[in-house]
């Protein structure tokens, strides 16, 4: 570019006001109706979770895991108490693994829900902001009859979980999954087969295979290039259930540009997850055993943990979410915690994905990524 | 895309939209009327002073040191005063789980709003009562 152009340039500030910048904020250098530069400013939201996570014994670490991304309580919680089985041998009952990846892939269905009103909503498209909501609404209703809160679940703990599955749950739960699968047609048609979304998202924020893994992005993103990277089938882990049963990665493969990715891929991905996220429950419900639903010593091992290391890792719904935890002897609460979120990567690849686009498409941009400032600034 | 392609798409998502006009509304007429609870809800808690025996578990547990106890004000034999600080609790439910005693348990109340923060401080008296019923003070319901 010649220096010529931005000379004409502007600077402005997209957020923290913003209405669809949700308290994030980046600096944008534009000409005409064209960004040339972006430089996104993490810093917002930092609330020092990683040192609060020190003062925690290892029972009450995930309750602040859960309030850095309340969308996926379950699965931003669920790393904390991998590191921490890591470090201290439990057995977690069979009945409770598979619990466990149940309530894992509901809370997908749920976050991915609210990610398709917030990223319509960014479009300017209100209704498709509102209906995606209220089906939210039946799965959050079933999450409270489980564990008594709506959002913040607390649902699992070293060595098992914390609530049994009741049958009123089980009927919730039943209720909001077949509402998402006939809503699913729905919301088909009013995002991908809308011509006024097709437009606004079809080449819009483009980015090859080749350079996600780069950046380093990583769950829909990623898959949504083609590549199977998917943690559930690459590295289950033990106290999960991924590996009892049958099922595939979701990968959209788009026949016209094979091994890129753009805002309308990443949405017809998010859809692909949520039907594997229904299936997966489908497959994991007829083979819930009977039995307890938590190691009986579980307690008092968690109580004083040996010297070691752990790192527990989960596959998010924007992405591998991952606790590292450092702990001395006889240690009640962790010597160093580092939590490694999702979204600080599809963050800041804004940087190279935004610069060439108009200003109209930015919302699209980022939203397709479904970035949550919690995870960058923890 | 053409023009009839187009028109074809905006009608089949017209569809939609007249169907969701006419389904039933899903919001609450909030202050008359609430939505029901399940007894699982962990809202306010509530202090059963009878069964407690002041072994603080409850305060070992809170994740936000949101529990405060006074061991020295009894009214039965081995019970405590326990101030609750709902400015600093998350309703994890921990306290809950840790008493073995069944003397702390959750309300289904959880619209607690006071006009000074010190209000939110529930001491022995408030907390071992339970003032209203989780919907009566709204007085009169709709529909």
């Amino acid at each position: 570019m010649s220096p010529d152009i931005l000379d004409e340039s502007s600077v402005i500030w997209f957020g923290p006001q913003h209405v669809s910048a949700h308290g994030w904020a980046a600096k944008l250098t534009i000409v005409g109706d064209y960004i040339v530069e972006c430089d996104p400013n993490a810093g917002y939201f930092h609330r020092s979770a990683e040192k609060c996570l020190e003062f925690r014994n290892f029972r009450q670490g995930s309750m602040i895991l859960e309030r850095i991304c309340m969308m996926e309580a379950f699965l931003a919680e669920y790393p904390y108490i991998a590191a921490v089985e890591k470090i201290v041998d439990l057995e977690v009952p069979e009945r409770a693994k598979i619990m466990r990846t149940i309530m894992m892939e509901f809370n997908r269905i749920h976050s991915l829900q609210f990610w398709w009103g917030q990223f319509a909503g960014e479009l300017g498209l209100f209704v498709m902001l509102l209906w995606p909501w209220v089906d939210r609404e039946y799965s959050l209703d079933a999450f409270e009859e489980l564990t008594g809160s709506r959002h913040t679940v607390s649902y699992a703990t070293p060595g098992g979980v914390k609530y049994d599955f009741t049958p009123k749950f089980l009927a919730k739960m039943e209720t909001a999954l077949k509402l998402v699968k006939d809503r699913m047609p729905v919301f088909n048609d009013m995002l991908a087969g809308s011509p006024t979304f097709r437009l606004r998202t079809e080449g819009v924020g483009h980015y090859t295979a080749k350079q996600a893994l780069k950046w380093g992005l990583s769950g829909p993103n990623i898959k949504a290039c083609g590549i199977p990277m998917d943690l559930r089938k690459d590295d289950p882990d033990p106290n999960l259930a991924y590996d009892l049963i049958d099922w595939e990665v979701p990968v959209i493969n788009n026949e016209e540009h094979p091994g890129e990715s753009d805002a309308f891929d990443r949405l017809l991905q998010r859809f692909k997850e949520i039907e594997t996220s229904l299936d997966i429950i489908e497959k994991l419900l007829p083979i819930l055993p009977e039995g307890p639903i938590i190691d009986p010593k579980a307690r008092s091992k968690t109580n004083r943990l040996p010297e070691g290391e752990g790192y527990g890792r989960v596959e998010g719904t924007r992405g591998v979410t991952s606790v590292w935890l450092k702990t001395m002897a006889k240690a009640q609460t962790p010597w160093r915690a580092k939590i490694r979120g999702p979204c600080f990567a599809s963050y800041y690849s804004l940087k190279h994905i935004v610069p060439g686009a108009r200003f109209a498409d930015f919302p699209a941009i980022f939203g397709s990524l479904d970035p949550y400032p919690g995870w960058w600034d923890r | 895309m053409g023009f009839v392609g187009n028109l074809g798409d905006i009608f089949r998502i017209l569809k939609h939209t007249f169907r969701q006009v006419f389904r039933r509304p899903f919001t609450y007429f909030y202050p008359f009327e609430d939505r029901e609870y399940p007894e699982t809800t962990r809202g306010r808690h509530i202090h059963i002073r009878e069964t407690c025996t002041a072994c603080a578990a409850c305060v070992r547990a809170c994740p936000v040191a949101a529990i405060r106890i006074d061991k020295e004000d009894k009214k039965f034999e081995k019970d405590c005063a326990l101030y609750f600080d709902y400015t600093r609790c998350l309703f994890c439910g921990d306290c809950v789980r840790a008493c073995r005693y069944e003397a702390l348990f959750h309300t289904p109340i959880v619209d607690l709003s006071e006009g000074d923060r010190d209000d939110l401080i529930y001491g022995p008296d408030k907390i071992t009562t339970l003032d209203r019923d989780p919907l009566e003070w709204r007085g009169r319901r709709f529909r």
